[in-house]
């Protein structure tokens, strides 16, 4: 009797915490919630998986071949990579191109070190919302999103390293 | 949600002692406190297990529950990449694994895929391995199963082995009641 008044009670208090949160629910991706997890192949065909990276500072860049200022931002990212990869920075690029291999070129071109991760369906950008690119996405240690970033501009790079630097330190 | 809740009382439960720095106790006092702190510990870990065994019974009772287990036996024949479930030919898992996943395979671990209702009755069972097979040749195969749903629970495994005599992957369907 005592078992089934406990979990009545426990019932209770979940469809409570369940109410809550529906009437609460945070946009998707957004600063301060948790990163929603995806799995994803790279261009060299090993698969990639966020919560994985649980512990480690991510760096999601989102980019296409067809997007100009994306370059740039992945160049910035293998130099970030280089510089904090021994502190915990993990950088993962996911490319939104349909063909493949016009992502592996130009990653190539650029002389990435990191994954490029394909998004051809288009489902990861679509959950983190990225509409514009490029998009940066920090996620900290704990595996909620931190901070999002267009193309930066000087004083925004440095306001980038900033972020980057407190979620290392973290 | 269960993970909110959980974290909540989780943090309460870690602020505890952070609490008990600021001041300087007596020893009997703190190692009561600590105590307490690992009881609360305790109560947590208690109450995430109960809100798991709750959460299941409320969203998948017996009566409909249906599971769907890929495990894996040695897989020298096949590099498992993702595997595509289909129930009465509408998809309800696509699962791609990671490195990591796959060693846990190796070494023993099930993963359950997917965890569905279904209404009793007859339903089809599709599950589609993609990887890659001997001389890294890309490999995709399908297997069809047929589940009678009955008034019990439902567990299906999958299971991928290699067939040494073909020098070939089996993938072998069970069903646990």
């Amino acid at each position: 009797m005592d078992s089934r008044n406990h979990r009545g009670r426990l019932a209770a208090r979940l469809l409570l915490a369940v109410a809550i949160a529906t009437t609460t629910l945070p946009a998707s991706a957004s600063e301060g919630t948790a990163a929603p997890d995806f799995a994803l192949s790279s261009t060299a065909g090993t698969n990639y998986r966020l919560s994985e990276h649980r512990g480690e500072v991510v760096a999601l860049v989102f980019w296409a071949s067809w997007c100009g200022d994306c370059r740039r931002e992945l160049e910035r990212f293998e130099r970030l990579r280089r510089t904090y990869g021994s502190v915990g920075l993990v950088v993962l690029g996911v490319n939104l191109d349909q063909e493949p291999e016009r992502a592996a070129a130009l990653a190539g071109a650029a002389g990435i070190g990191y994954p490029v991760l394909l998004d051809s369906g288009k489902n990861v950008s679509k959950t983190y919302r990225a509409d514009d690119l490029p998009l940066i996405v920090l996620i900290d240690r704990q595996g909620a999103v931190r901070a999002r970033h267009d193309a930066l501009d000087e004083r925004e790079e440095r306001g980038l390293l900033v972020n980057l630097r407190d979620l290392i330190d973290e | 949600m269960r993970t909110l809740l959980i974290s909540l009382l989780a943090a309460i439960a870690v602020s505890m002692p952070a609490l008990a720095d600021d001041a300087p106790e007596p020893t009997a006092e703190r190692s009561a406190l600590d105590a307490e702190v690992q009881s609360l510990r305790r109560e947590v870990v208690d109450l995430n297990r109960d809100l798991f065994m709750l959460e299941e019974d409320l969203l998948f009772p017996a009566s409909t529950q249906i599971a769907v287990f890929v495990s894996m036996d040695i897989g020298t024949f096949f590099a498992l990449d993702s595997v595509q479930i289909k129930v009465d030919d509408k998809e309800v898992a696509n699962y791609l694994y990671t490195d990591r996943e796959l060693e846990a395979l190796k070494r023993g671990g099930v993963h359950r895929i997917w965890l569905g209702n279904l209404k009793a009755g007859e339903h089809e069972v599709v599950a589609f391995f993609t990887g890659k097979g001997t001389h890294e040749r890309d490999y995709k195969r399908g297997t069809t199963l047929k589940v009678e749903k009955g008034v019990g629970a439902k567990y299906v495994e999958l299971k991928i082995s290699d067939r040494v005599r073909k020098l070939q992957p089996e993938f072998v369907v069970r069903v646990w009641e």
